[in-house]
Protein backbone atom coordinates (compact mmCIF):
# COMPACT_ATOMS: atom_id res chain seq x y z
CA UNK A 1 0.00 0.00 0.00
CA UNK A 2 1.26 3.15 -1.09
CA UNK A 3 0.59 7.01 -0.19
CA UNK A 4 0.00 10.17 -1.03
CA UNK A 5 1.52 12.99 0.85
CA UNK A 6 -0.15 16.49 1.09
CA UNK A 7 2.10 18.49 3.04
CA UNK A 8 5.07 18.54 5.93
CA UNK A 9 3.62 20.01 8.70
CA UNK A 10 4.57 22.03 12.23
CA UNK A 11 2.85 20.34 14.93
CA UNK A 12 5.33 22.17 17.42
CA UNK A 13 2.30 24.58 18.70
CA UNK A 14 -0.79 22.32 18.57
CA UNK A 15 0.09 18.30 18.60
CA UNK A 16 -3.12 16.94 18.67
CA UNK A 17 -4.85 19.48 16.70
CA UNK A 18 -4.00 18.26 13.52
CA UNK A 19 -5.37 14.94 13.60
CA UNK A 20 -8.96 16.29 15.21
CA UNK A 21 -8.97 18.54 12.22
CA UNK A 22 -8.02 15.41 9.81
CA UNK A 23 -10.69 13.46 11.19
CA UNK A 24 -13.65 12.93 8.08
CA UNK A 25 -11.18 14.42 6.18
CA UNK A 26 -11.69 12.69 2.40
CA UNK A 27 -8.11 12.39 -0.17
CA UNK A 28 -7.27 11.97 -3.47
CA UNK A 29 -10.09 9.24 -4.21
CA UNK A 30 -12.29 9.41 -1.20
CA UNK A 31 -9.35 7.77 0.94
CA UNK A 32 -9.69 8.60 4.55
CA UNK A 33 -6.51 11.28 5.62
CA UNK A 34 -4.16 10.68 8.60
CA UNK A 35 -0.77 11.82 9.87
CA UNK A 36 2.45 10.48 10.41
CA UNK A 37 3.99 12.18 13.12
CA UNK A 38 8.17 12.61 13.38
CA UNK A 39 9.39 14.68 16.54
CA UNK A 40 7.80 18.51 16.17
CA UNK A 41 6.23 17.90 12.17
CA UNK A 42 3.85 15.52 11.06
CA UNK A 43 3.33 14.60 7.32
CA UNK A 44 -0.45 14.21 5.87
CA UNK A 45 -1.01 11.19 4.07
CA UNK A 46 -3.67 9.19 2.44
CA UNK A 47 -3.48 5.52 1.23
CA UNK A 48 -3.14 4.81 -2.73
CA UNK A 49 -4.71 1.33 -3.74
CA UNK A 50 -1.78 -1.04 -5.35
CA UNK A 51 -2.82 -0.30 -8.65
CA UNK A 52 -1.03 3.35 -8.31
CA UNK A 53 -3.32 5.97 -8.38
CA UNK A 54 -5.30 8.01 -11.79
CA UNK A 55 -5.30 11.02 -10.96
CA UNK A 56 -7.05 13.61 -13.12
CA UNK A 57 -7.29 17.39 -13.17
CA UNK A 58 -10.34 17.52 -10.55
CA UNK A 59 -7.80 15.64 -8.32
CA UNK A 60 -5.06 17.86 -8.16
CA UNK A 61 -7.68 20.85 -8.04
CA UNK A 62 -8.87 18.72 -4.53
CA UNK A 63 -5.42 17.71 -3.62
CA UNK A 64 -4.32 21.81 -3.74
CA UNK A 65 -7.74 22.69 -1.85
CA UNK A 66 -6.82 19.87 1.04
CA UNK A 67 -3.45 21.81 1.42
CA UNK A 68 -4.62 25.01 1.13
CA UNK A 69 -7.66 24.13 4.23
CA UNK A 70 -4.54 22.69 6.14
CA UNK A 71 -2.50 26.05 5.52
CA UNK A 72 -5.22 27.98 6.95
CA UNK A 73 -4.15 26.20 10.69
CA UNK A 74 -0.59 25.12 10.16
CA UNK A 75 2.57 26.37 8.67
CA UNK A 76 3.35 23.32 6.21
CA UNK A 77 5.20 22.45 3.23
CA UNK A 78 2.92 21.72 0.64
CA UNK A 79 4.03 19.13 -1.30
CA UNK A 80 4.21 18.62 -5.32
CA UNK A 81 0.98 16.66 -6.12
CA UNK A 82 1.74 13.08 -6.79
CA UNK A 83 4.50 12.68 -3.88
CA UNK A 84 4.35 9.01 -3.24
CA UNK A 85 6.53 7.31 -0.54
CA UNK A 86 6.23 3.23 0.06
CA UNK A 87 5.29 3.10 3.55
CA UNK A 88 4.92 5.32 7.26
CA UNK A 89 8.63 3.71 7.50
CA UNK A 90 9.70 4.83 4.55
CA UNK A 91 8.23 8.80 5.74
CA UNK A 92 9.78 8.64 8.82
CA UNK A 93 13.48 7.49 7.41
CA UNK A 94 12.73 10.42 4.62
CA UNK A 95 11.87 13.10 7.77
CA UNK A 96 14.85 11.83 9.71
CA UNK A 97 16.85 12.51 6.72
CA UNK A 98 16.06 15.72 5.74
CA UNK A 99 14.66 16.98 9.07
CA UNK A 100 17.37 19.90 9.13
CA UNK A 101 16.22 21.21 5.94
CA UNK A 102 12.60 20.87 6.51
CA UNK A 103 12.64 22.46 9.88
CA UNK A 104 15.08 25.90 7.91
CA UNK A 105 12.05 25.57 5.08
CA UNK A 106 9.46 25.96 7.79
CA UNK A 107 11.03 28.62 10.05
CA UNK A 108 11.26 30.34 6.38
CA UNK A 109 7.44 30.23 5.73
CA UNK A 110 5.92 30.14 9.71
CA UNK A 111 2.76 32.77 9.75
CA UNK A 112 3.24 33.93 6.05
CA UNK A 113 1.18 33.34 2.90
CA UNK A 114 2.02 33.68 -0.80
CA UNK A 115 0.67 36.24 -2.93
CA UNK A 116 0.77 35.47 -6.69
CA UNK A 117 1.17 39.18 -8.82
CA UNK A 118 0.82 39.18 -12.40
CA UNK A 119 1.42 41.72 -14.21
CA UNK A 120 0.07 42.54 -18.13
CA UNK A 121 0.01 45.59 -20.43
CA UNK A 122 -0.64 45.64 -23.80
CA UNK A 123 2.59 45.96 -25.38
CA UNK A 124 1.97 47.76 -28.49
CA UNK A 125 0.44 50.40 -26.61
CA UNK A 126 3.22 50.34 -24.42
CA UNK A 127 5.87 50.74 -27.49
CA UNK A 128 3.75 53.27 -28.87
CA UNK A 129 4.51 55.23 -25.90
CA UNK A 130 7.94 54.66 -25.69
CA UNK A 131 8.61 55.06 -29.02
CA UNK A 132 7.09 58.51 -28.85
CA UNK A 133 9.25 59.51 -25.61
CA UNK A 134 12.60 58.45 -27.67
CA UNK A 135 11.67 60.15 -30.46
CA UNK A 136 11.04 63.47 -28.02
CA UNK A 137 14.54 63.19 -26.60
CA UNK A 138 16.07 62.48 -29.73
CA UNK A 139 14.78 66.09 -30.96
CA UNK A 140 16.19 67.41 -27.69
CA UNK A 141 19.71 66.86 -29.30
CA UNK A 142 19.53 66.46 -32.73
CA UNK A 143 22.25 67.12 -34.87
CA UNK A 144 22.19 67.68 -38.47
CA UNK A 145 22.49 63.99 -39.80
CA UNK A 146 25.44 63.52 -42.09
CA UNK A 147 24.40 62.65 -46.03
CA UNK A 148 24.40 59.29 -46.80
CA UNK A 149 22.76 57.61 -49.30
CA UNK A 150 20.00 55.42 -48.92
CA UNK A 151 20.23 51.54 -49.79
CA UNK A 152 18.14 48.65 -49.31
CA UNK A 153 20.61 47.14 -46.70
CA UNK A 154 21.34 50.47 -44.60
CA UNK A 155 17.41 50.85 -44.63
CA UNK A 156 17.60 47.23 -43.33
CA UNK A 157 20.23 47.76 -40.35
CA UNK A 158 18.18 51.01 -39.52
CA UNK A 159 14.94 49.29 -39.24
CA UNK A 160 16.53 46.63 -36.93
CA UNK A 161 18.34 48.84 -34.80
CA UNK A 162 14.91 51.02 -34.30
CA UNK A 163 13.42 47.97 -33.51
CA UNK A 164 16.20 46.85 -30.75
CA UNK A 165 16.26 50.18 -29.27
CA UNK A 166 12.55 49.70 -28.66
CA UNK A 167 12.81 46.21 -27.57
CA UNK A 168 15.57 47.68 -25.11
CA UNK A 169 13.11 50.99 -24.23
CA UNK A 170 10.32 48.30 -22.94
CA UNK A 171 13.14 46.17 -21.14
CA UNK A 172 14.47 49.04 -19.26
CA UNK A 173 10.47 49.72 -18.43
CA UNK A 174 9.84 46.63 -17.22
CA UNK A 175 12.88 46.42 -15.02
CA UNK A 176 11.84 50.26 -13.68
CA UNK A 177 8.07 48.66 -12.73
CA UNK A 178 9.93 46.10 -10.90
CA UNK A 179 12.31 48.58 -9.14
CA UNK A 180 9.41 50.69 -7.94
CA UNK A 181 7.21 47.47 -6.54
CA UNK A 182 9.77 46.18 -5.11
CA UNK A 183 11.29 49.13 -2.97
CA UNK A 184 7.67 49.78 -2.31
CA UNK A 185 7.15 45.99 -0.90
CA UNK A 186 10.14 45.97 0.78
CA UNK A 187 8.09 48.09 3.70
CA UNK A 188 5.69 45.45 3.89
CA UNK A 189 9.35 42.82 4.59
CA UNK A 190 8.11 40.55 2.12
CA UNK A 191 10.25 38.40 0.56
CA UNK A 192 9.60 38.04 -3.62
CA UNK A 193 10.52 36.61 -6.49
CA UNK A 194 9.97 38.59 -9.80
CA UNK A 195 10.41 36.72 -13.34
CA UNK A 196 10.47 38.96 -16.42
CA UNK A 197 8.53 36.75 -18.89
CA UNK A 198 9.50 38.18 -21.77
CA UNK A 199 5.63 37.96 -23.35
CA UNK A 200 3.71 40.44 -25.61
CA UNK A 201 1.29 40.81 -22.67
CA UNK A 202 2.20 38.83 -19.16
CA UNK A 203 5.39 40.76 -18.48
CA UNK A 204 6.04 40.14 -15.33
CA UNK A 205 4.86 37.23 -12.66
CA UNK A 206 5.89 37.98 -9.37
CA UNK A 207 5.53 35.92 -5.66
CA UNK A 208 5.21 37.40 -2.51
CA UNK A 209 6.27 36.05 1.25
CA UNK A 210 4.10 37.75 3.48
CA UNK A 211 2.98 37.80 7.12
CA UNK A 212 -0.62 36.43 7.18
CA UNK A 213 -1.58 39.82 9.17
CA UNK A 214 -0.41 41.91 5.94
CA UNK A 215 -2.87 41.30 3.59
CA UNK A 216 -4.92 44.26 3.50
CA UNK A 217 -1.58 46.60 3.54
CA UNK A 218 -0.50 44.46 0.32
CA UNK A 219 -3.92 44.93 -1.37
CA UNK A 220 -3.52 48.83 -0.83
CA UNK A 221 0.12 49.05 -1.89
CA UNK A 222 -1.40 47.01 -5.34
CA UNK A 223 -4.33 49.32 -5.93
CA UNK A 224 -1.40 52.15 -5.31
CA UNK A 225 0.45 50.51 -8.47
CA UNK A 226 -3.05 49.89 -10.83
CA UNK A 227 -3.59 53.98 -10.00
CA UNK A 228 0.34 54.80 -10.80
CA UNK A 229 0.44 52.81 -13.95
CA UNK A 230 -2.88 52.94 -15.65
CA UNK A 231 -1.18 51.64 -18.95
CA UNK A 232 -0.93 48.30 -17.36
CA UNK A 233 -3.38 45.38 -15.83
CA UNK A 234 -2.41 43.64 -12.36
CA UNK A 235 -3.58 40.25 -11.21
CA UNK A 236 -3.10 40.00 -7.67
CA UNK A 237 -4.05 35.97 -6.28
CA UNK A 238 -3.76 34.28 -2.70
CA UNK A 239 -3.34 33.53 0.10
CA UNK A 240 -1.91 30.71 -0.80
CA UNK A 241 0.20 27.72 0.70
CA UNK A 242 4.04 28.69 0.18
CA UNK A 243 4.47 27.24 -2.80
CA UNK A 244 7.17 29.07 -4.96
CA UNK A 245 9.32 29.75 -1.59
CA UNK A 246 10.37 26.26 -0.75
CA UNK A 247 13.97 25.29 -1.55
CA UNK A 248 14.18 21.28 -0.92
CA UNK A 249 14.23 18.43 -2.90
CA UNK A 250 14.01 15.66 -0.41
CA UNK A 251 16.09 12.89 -1.20
CA UNK B 1 -13.43 46.77 0.25
CA UNK B 2 -9.73 46.65 -0.79
CA UNK B 3 -10.23 42.55 -0.97
CA UNK B 4 -12.23 43.22 -4.40
CA UNK B 5 -8.50 43.48 -6.27
CA UNK B 6 -7.89 39.82 -5.44
CA UNK B 7 -8.80 37.94 -8.87
CA UNK B 8 -11.40 35.12 -7.88
CA UNK B 9 -12.12 34.39 -11.37
CA UNK B 10 -12.88 30.80 -12.19
CA UNK B 11 -10.04 30.61 -14.75
CA UNK B 12 -7.10 32.57 -13.51
CA UNK B 13 -8.00 30.55 -9.99
CA UNK B 14 -7.54 27.13 -11.42
CA UNK B 15 -4.39 28.25 -13.54
CA UNK B 16 -3.05 29.56 -10.42
CA UNK B 17 -3.94 26.70 -8.40
CA UNK B 18 -2.81 24.09 -10.98
CA UNK B 19 0.82 25.87 -11.72
CA UNK B 20 1.65 25.78 -7.60
CA UNK B 21 0.47 22.00 -7.31
CA UNK B 22 2.23 20.58 -10.49
CA UNK B 23 5.14 22.90 -10.30
CA UNK B 24 5.78 23.98 -7.20
CA UNK B 25 6.56 22.40 -3.78
CA UNK B 26 8.66 20.12 -2.25
CA UNK B 27 9.30 17.68 -4.46
CA UNK B 28 10.05 14.12 -3.60
CA UNK B 29 10.90 11.19 -5.71
CA UNK B 30 7.87 9.15 -6.23
CA UNK B 31 5.80 6.92 -8.91
CA UNK B 32 2.47 7.31 -9.82
CA UNK B 33 0.24 7.50 -13.06
CA UNK B 34 -1.41 10.82 -13.65
CA UNK B 35 -4.04 11.62 -16.52
CA UNK B 36 -4.90 15.36 -16.90
CA UNK B 37 -8.30 15.84 -18.14
CA UNK B 38 -9.13 14.42 -21.97
CA UNK B 39 -5.72 13.53 -22.22
CA UNK B 40 -4.86 9.72 -22.20
CA UNK B 41 -2.64 8.80 -19.41
CA UNK B 42 1.18 9.99 -18.94
CA UNK B 43 3.12 7.58 -17.16
CA UNK B 44 5.77 10.23 -14.93
CA UNK B 45 8.49 7.88 -13.60
CA UNK B 46 10.05 7.74 -10.82
CA UNK B 47 10.87 11.70 -10.22
CA UNK B 48 7.16 13.11 -10.70
CA UNK B 49 7.15 16.26 -12.62
CA UNK B 50 4.20 17.39 -14.99
CA UNK B 51 5.92 20.55 -16.02
CA UNK B 52 3.27 23.07 -16.32
CA UNK B 53 0.04 24.28 -17.34
CA UNK B 54 1.20 25.41 -20.90
CA UNK B 55 2.57 21.26 -21.58
CA UNK B 56 -0.79 20.35 -20.05
CA UNK B 57 -2.24 22.44 -22.92
CA UNK B 58 0.31 21.37 -25.49
CA UNK B 59 -0.78 17.58 -24.60
CA UNK B 60 -4.32 18.01 -24.51
CA UNK B 61 -4.01 19.42 -28.58
CA UNK B 62 -1.42 16.74 -28.88
CA UNK B 63 0.83 18.75 -30.16
CA UNK B 64 3.67 17.56 -27.43
CA UNK B 65 4.21 14.56 -25.27
CA UNK B 66 7.29 14.91 -22.12
CA UNK B 67 7.79 13.00 -19.29
CA UNK B 68 10.83 13.44 -16.90
CA UNK B 69 12.53 10.34 -15.53
CA UNK B 70 15.26 10.79 -12.23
Amino acid sequence: MKLLIYAIVSVKDAPGTLNSLLTGMKGTSGMPLYSVPFNEVSVVVSNINSEGLNASQTDAIGYAGLIETLAQKFTLLPMRFGSVMGSTQEIADMLGKNMNEILRNLEKVEDKFEFGLKIFCDSEKVRAGLKAKSAASAKLIDKPAPEIKHSVYLDYVNQKLKEHRLEELLMAYVDSVIAEIKGTLARLNSIDKFRKTGAEKNIIDAVFLLDKNKKAELIKVVEGFKKQYPELDFILTGPWPPYSFIDITIK
Amino acid sequence: MHDNIIDRSKDVTILELLDRVLNKGVILTGDIVISVADVDLIYLGVKLMLSSVETMEKLKSGRYITSEKA
